[in-house]
């Protein structure tokens, strides 16, 4: 097996001592840090696919954040200026009344691993500073979070600012955390709904058209 | 029908269900945090810091609805302070939860509430912190009291961070203070209660031992990352702690001579919330969170008390292990697992709790309310369940009250047997 396809799968099992082991002797061998980037991406797909596969659960996805955190900090001072092709720009925020984010961080790890542009608004974030950012950022999709039952209020009221600023038609929206369901998704009028981290993942990867 | 007789009629539902049998109809346990207090017009800021407030709504509540019990707590997870004050019983039973007054007496760092860090109307949360380091280990296990005493609660409470200091000598006393409240708050409630026909079931307080470990010492996402780093050492923990945990639901139970005269009732139920369930993969589950909470399970069973787990979250993977229970003597609130899930893969081993998420008394309406009791008590109240509205956490705040009294009215249709 190559070193590239030891370090994939490596990864993907959630070694974390080989995987760092494997990317410092990968960083020696001067090896173009975006070919790393483009094998962080392979083996996150991998674990995403495990976790709907029924193998992975929570506690595999924080994890995999955590061992992509350490390769990121080594990698990180390799890229310079020269930045990875972005697959999208994605707006995520807890909202307003809900201080939960680690379902909203675990979704973040894995949406930059896999070469997205993240603007983290970080939690209990009203609707204008939703809107505001929108107008800024001009991402692809925004993601609502949030854990709490009182989050769904909060996640309506985000959507309906959204599209009184009318924004709602330049970005696609989701709704994530554990307690959306269909029927949330469609009493806060947001385009898509993910219940765990990684079907959120995939959900706004075809949001953006990226499959 | 006199008081008495509805209060014995509630309480005859419930025990019968606990007891593997039938009873008239399915009973409905009504539970919430705030959802009352936005009922009588109350913002949650109100409701949770002003008793006499959070009482009015309390008993509007049991007026206008007719639930077979209707708890409120007042607070968050805070079992942590069961374990430190096991010494001392009588505070150790009560100091249960994190409340508003007693977060402002020692200022936890775990929680965060409405009209202080949060808006005055949002819920109150627990967020968790990292309080031990994982190279602590070892002073945990070495003596899991005298750890949690002398280092953990120095560093959960702000106010207690100088032990002997005026400040943590005062905050201590205060906490005292407010939990006598707090007992005398809930003592008058339930004595209101009574007269208003419903029964209070007593609660004893126990937990899965890695949860103690992942909410107050380690936090989640730590606790997770030891299981695959230092598992030994957790392992380790696990057993250290364990001890602690059923003594607790020694503690807090209410004496066996006594349950009769003050409840009405020989039932104690023990609460379980499990939060790590759902995390953990199902090698982690049975290698680390299983088999300690189980022998807890048999513990609590043993002493004739009647386990009451929330099992948080989608607990599928993990339900063929619950056939390793006591047989018949867990009660289960299924909060994201489908009940006939539940009934298929474990029949009458577990007595089954499920209710309408809150999504739907949110955002649903009353005919959908109603289709969906029918079919959830069609499908599931054979041999007997007993239903926990807003299934995910007790009542919302943004419950519509329509849709809690469509709820109702659907069990009185279609729960009787």
């Amino acid at each position: 097996m190559s070193l590239r396809e030891e370090f994939v799968k490596a990864l993907a099992d959630l070694e974390e001592a080989k995987v760092l082991e494997i990317t410092k002797k990968r960083i020696e061998s001067k090896e173009d840090p975006f070919t790393i980037l483009e094998d962080i991406r392979r083996a996150t797909e991998i674990v995403g696919k495990r976790f709907e596969e029924g193998r992975y659960f929570v506690s595999d996805l924080i994890m995999t954040g955590e061992i992509l955190k350490q390769v990121m900090e080594l990698v990180r001072p390799l890229l310079g200026e020269r930045k990875a092709e972005s697959k999208g720009k994605v707006l995520i925020g807890s909202v307003e009344g809900d201080v939960h984010d680690i379902g909203k961080n675990i979704v973040i790890a894995l949406l930059e691993a896999e070469g997205f542009e993240v603007i983290d608004l970080g939690v209990d974030q009203p609707p204008e500073a939703f809107v505001e950012a929108i107008k800024k950022h001009n991402p692809q999709v925004v993601g609502l979070s949030g854990l709490l039952t009182e989050a769904i209020e909060s996640m309506k009221r985000t959507v309906d600012a959204i599209r009184e600023a009318g924004l709602r038609d330049k970005v696609k929206i989701i709704v994530g955390g554990g307690r959306t369901s269909e029927e949330v998704r469609a009493y806060t009028g947001a385009d898509e709904w993910a219940d765990d981290a990684a079907v959120g993942v995939r959900k706004i990867k075809a949001l953006v058209g990226v499959e | 029908m006199k008081v008495e007789e509805i209060l014995r009629e509630k309480l005859q539902r419930i025990e019968d269900v606990i007891n593997g049998k039938e009873p008239d109809r399915v009973p409905i346990l009504g539970a919430t945090a705030v959802w009352h207090g936005a009922y009588a017009g109350y913002t949650t800021h109100e409701v949770l810091f002003d008793y006499g407030k959070c009482k009015s709504a309390w008993l509007k509540v049991a007026r206008d609805f007719e639930f077979d019990t209707f708890t409120v707590i007042p607070g968050l997870e805070g079992m942590i302070y069961v374990v430190a004050f096991l010494k001392q019983p009588d505070i150790s039973a009560s100091a249960r939860f994190i409340l508003g007054s007693t977060h402002l007496a020692l200022m936890d760092v775990f929680t965060k509430w409405p009209g202080y860090e949060l808006d005055k109307n949002a819920h109150p949360q627990f967020i968790g912190k990292e309080i031990m380091k994982s190279n602590e280990y070892d002073q945990l296990i070495e003596d899991p009291l005298n750890f949690i005493n002398r280092v953990a609660m120095t560093r959960i409470n702000k106010k207690l961070s100088n032990p002997g200091s005026a400040e943590y000598n005062s905050a201590l006393a205060k906490f005292g203070v407010e939990l006598a409240k707090f007992g005398a708050f809930m003592a008058d409630v339930s004595a209101e209660l009574a007269k208003l026909g419903y029964p209070t079931v007593p609660m004893a307080w126990s937990y899965a031992p890695l949860d103690l470990i992942g909410d107050f010492l380690r936090d989640i996402k730590n606790v997770v990352m030891d299981l695959y780093r230092i598992g030994d050492k957790v392992k380790q923990a696990i057993d250290a702690v364990k001890p602690l945990v059923v003594e607790s639901a020694m503690i807090s139970a209410p004496p066996k001579e006594v349950r009769k005269q003050v409840f009405g009732t020989e039932i104690v139920e023990c609460f379980f919330p499990l939060h790590l369930n759902e995390y953990l993969n199902p090698k982690l589950y049975n290698e680390f969170y299983w088999p300690s909470l189980n022998e807890v399970f048999k513990e609590v069973v043993a002493l004739g008390l009647t386990p009451f787990v929330l099992f948080e979250g989608k607990h599928d993977a993990h339900l063929e292990t619950l056939k390793e229970a006591p047989k018949g003597k867990v009660v289960g609130v299924f909060e994201k697992t489908d009940p006939r899930k539940v009934r298929e893969v474990l029949g009458d081993r577990i007595i089954l709790v499920s209710g309408p998420p809150n999504s739907l008394l949110i955002s649903g309406t009353p005919q959908k309310v109603e289709d969906f009791m029918k079919k959830l008590l069609e499908d599931c109240k054979a041999g007997g369940m007993m239903i926990w509205p807003g299934v995910d956490g007790g009542i919302s705040r943004d419950a519509k009250p329509e849709n809690v009294k469509a709820m109702i009215d659907a069990v009185k249709k279609y729960g009787k047997y």
